[in-house]
């Protein structure tokens, strides 16, 4: 029975032509394949369909034709488009540094010993963990100008009414929004970056006579940076082609005030044009493909 | 040192080998399964032929199941979401119902009006359109202009023949001779925004007539205006549907949107000029609510029902509201058609259609589900909880469009409206100028932009022509 055993075991190798490594590498491959496939389904082949179909006219259930450029020059010339641009950067720059500035100062907040760090760190969440529908139609109920809770406020302390939703006030108004359904992911983040960075470090700068500051510069931020170049690309992106914030609130309004290229997408499809509303989208892609180009780039940089 | 087990080793071996394998077997079917996730669905079955589809709906079908084949699958139908929860659901109950009767299995999908066009862009790019489904006639243009729709011509014609024929607004609604050469929809209820007023308000003023003509509105408007309290005229002025009521307003003052072939774009008139002078001079007056130029689909309504604005224009979700939640506003509420403007008075209706994608695997059981919901009895209990107006002879006398006061306004409506786009011409440049909202955004850049109206009119004329050029 013993003797048997070999020759059982070395049957199926004997069999097969393929060596062992060789056998490994189709083994990897093989079980990527099921994630390639199911992106290149999912990822790229839509990617490519927008694309494709941003330079002709097709329409909702027919074929299109190629019209060059036609999209993109209409486009253009209307001036929604003009201010979505416009309108895109100043959101997405601003909520974006907001983000930055109060997402770390919180997460620095929250990494020190206080009272009830957890309760505070649970908390503040909650805007994350909302719906995001819900989050930006209490916002509209909030900014009303009429029976709005911030009015009732304004006009109690003798303010009077403010239209938090008129043209100069719009865009602050989505910006706030806009940062308060989104800083805590950066929150979060940071804080798990934070509890990375070794405090043997802090300690060994400290004896060495390094203050507060020193201590930040030099070790909290090189610590955390991998980190911070991934939420500011991914949160970049994710502010940038969020809709409901803006069409909740302003559906772009007033007189494209906070009109961005989601919302004009989606204005587009109302004419079932989805070349032109795919125009719209592709429109972003370089700014997407820069963004992302200068990401990598500078993780890059850290990581050397 | 431990005793050797040889069936230790064997089951060993057999695991090892085991595992093995199931590597190699499971990757091929972790393969298939991606490839029959992503896989587009098999091909629709045969249609069935339903003989009762020929005959005209009546209750004893609901249980007398056909004698023709079953079909196989699920039977899909997107109905259009209003502000009745028990019209909605008296909707699913009759469609369940005719299902159970037919044998086969349905799921009625209830979709917010405002997301339909979506929603069908993506289905139809996606194959996944239902069997059947409620929309606006402005998608059925475009809908039917791509081919996307089926010809409902026998359906409309039988439907027609057994309720005593249809309403001349009703027909119109659907025209072969406007739309493409057949009925692409069945008319099912007839939308229109009626003026609701504060006529408490107003009476103490000495107005207890409805306004006769928009400028006389304003005036009104002006008497009642008690800023914070109360402004008089509630009417959007944003990117919303409601917003484009405007439309209206400046074709009553003989303001046009485009030329009588529907090719060139005729906004910059003299007759425009004096409407936005109107308009704008009203809101610099400070008659309408702050927030107006980015209300949403509610806005008019929130603001009405907190007492807020003296008039608005509103299809009746507003008058269902109030009879539910607050009387003593209903109470001081009087409902009248659309004010004439200085050239005409327009009171447009806004169809509601049944339609049947060609893509639709039951189009006979369609059919047949269309004629079964034009059913006499069901259709007396739903308009009494909906807010449409009618659109057949044989329910004009039902009931409802006696009692209710928005009823009897809707149906003023069907029979004496004005049909969609009147006076100018309802093709899909037409549909695609309102889809961007340019009336409302020439009024907000005056407002909220503080343009010179010379100029709104100017940007509007040329952004309504780079719309109508696309469809010459």
């Amino acid at each position: 029975m013993l003797m048997a055993r070999p020759a059982t075991l070395q049957s199926p190798v004997r069999a097969s032509r393929i060596s062992l490594s060789k056998r490994t590498s189709l083994l990897g491959y093989a079980l990527v394949a099921p994630v390639v496939i199911c992106l290149l389904i999912l990822v790229v082949y839509p990617f490519i369909f927008g694309v494709t179909i941003s330079f002709t006219n097709r329409e909702i259930g027919t074929e299109g034709q190629f019209v060059g450029l036609a999209n993109f020059i209409y486009l253009s010339k209307v001036p929604s488009f003009q201010k979505a641009i416009v309108n895109t950067i100043v959101l997405v720059g601003t909520v974006q540094t907001m983000k930055l500035v109060f997402g770390l100062g919180i997460a620095l907040l929250l990494n020190q010993a206080i009272r009830a760090r957890q309760f505070w760190r649970g908390l503040i969440l909650l805007p994350w963990a909302m719906p995001a529908f819900v989050a930006y139609l209490t916002w509209k109920l909030l900014y009303l100008p009429q029976g709005g809770a911030f009015n009732i406020i304004a006009v109690g302390l003798g303010f009077g009414n403010i239209d938090f939703l008129s043209r100069e006030l719009a865009m602050p108004s989505v910006i706030l929004a806009t940062f308060w359904r989104g800083f805590p992911f950066w929150v979060i983040s940071f804080l798990a970056a934070l509890q990375s960075v070794p405090q043997e470090q802090y300690e060994a700068a400290a004896i060495d006579g390094a203050n507060a500051w020193q201590r930040f510069r030099h070790i909290t931020i090189p610590g955390i940076l991998p980190v911070v170049l991934v939420v500011v690309l991914l949160s970049t992106i994710w502010t940038t082609n969020s809709f409901e914030n803006v069409w909740l609130i302003t559906q772009g309004g007033p007189s494209d005030a906070t009109m961005t290229f989601p919302v004009l997408a989606y204005f587009g499809l109302q004419t079932l044009r989805i070349g032109e509303a795919a125009a719209v989208s592709v429109a972003m892609l370089p700014v997407f493909v820069m963004m992302a180009f200068i990401g990598v780039k500078l993780l890059e940089r850290n990581q050397e | 040192m431990q005793p050797y087990d040889e069936r230790q080793d064997r089951d060993c071996r057999r695991n090892s080998i085991t595992a093995k394998r199931a590597q190699w077997l499971t990757l091929p079917a972790a393969l298939a399964l991606v490839v029959a996730a992503c896989a587009t669905p098999p091909a629709a079955p045969a249609q069935p032929q339903v003989p009762a589809a020929t005959a005209p709906p009546a209750a004893a079908e609901a249980t007398q199941p056909p004698a023709a084949p079953q079909p196989s699958g699920k039977f899909t139908y997107w109905g259009g979401l209003i502000f009745s929860d028990v019209a909605n659901q008296m909707l699913v109950d009759k469609i369940t119902e005719w299902g159970k009767a037919r044998g086969i299995e349905v799921d009625v999908v209830m979709i917010n009006q405002n997301e339909t066009q979506q929603k069908v862009s993506a289905a139809v790019e996606a194959g996944t359109m239902p069997d059947a489904l409620d929309m606006g006639t402005g998608l059925m243009q475009l809908l039917a202009k791509n081919g996307q729709l089926e010809p409902l011509d026998d359906v409309f014609k039988q439907i027609g023949e057994a309720h005593g024929g249809w309403l001349e607004s009703a027909a119109k609604s659907v025209d072969p001779a406007r739309y493409g050469g057949s009925v692409w929809g069945i008319p099912f209820g007839l939308s229109g925004n009626l003026i609701n007023r504060r006529h408490d308000l107003l009476s103490a003023k000495g107005f207890n007539e409805a306004p006769k003509t928009w400028e006389e509105l304003g005036q009104m408007a002006e008497a009642v205006n008690d800023p914070p309290k109360v402004y008089g005229m509630g009417f959007a002025l944003s990117n919303v549907g409601d917003g484009n009521l405007t439309v209206t307003m400046l074709q009553t003052w003989g303001g046009r949107i485009a030329d009588d072939q529907g090719k060139n774009c005729t906004i910059d008139s003299p007759e425009t000029r004096t409407f936005m002078e109107w308009i704008t001079g009203l809101y610099k007056k400070g008659l309408f609510p702050p927030g107006v130029t980015t209300w949403d689909g509610a806005g008019d309504n929130q603001a009405y029902q907190a007492g807020q604005a003296a008039f608005i224009a509103n299809p009746g979700s507003v008058y269902l509201n109030l009879r539910d939640n607050d009387p003593e506003l209903l109470a001081a509420t009087r409902f009248s058609g659309l004010p004439a403007g200085p050239k005409l008075q327009l009171q447009p209706y806004g169809p509601n259609v049944r339609a049947i994608p060609v893509t639709s695997r039951y189009k006979d059981l369609a059919k047949d589900l269309l004629m079964y919901l034009a059913d006499d009895e069901f259709m007396k209990e739903y308009y009494a909880n909906a807010i449409y107006g009618p659109v057949l002879n044989s329910q004009v006398d039902f009931p409802v469009f006696k009692a209710s006061p928005i009823h009897v306004g809707l149906l003023d409506v069907a029979k004496n409206g004005t049909p969609p786009a009147f006076p100018d011409v309802d093709n899909p440049a037409y549909a695609e100028f309102n889809a961007n909202f340019l009336i409302p955004k020439m009024i907000q850049r005056v407002v909220v932009d503080n343009v010179s109206i010379e100029d709104a009119i100017k940007e509007t004329q040329a952004a309504c022509q780079a719309i109508y050029d696309k469809y010459k």
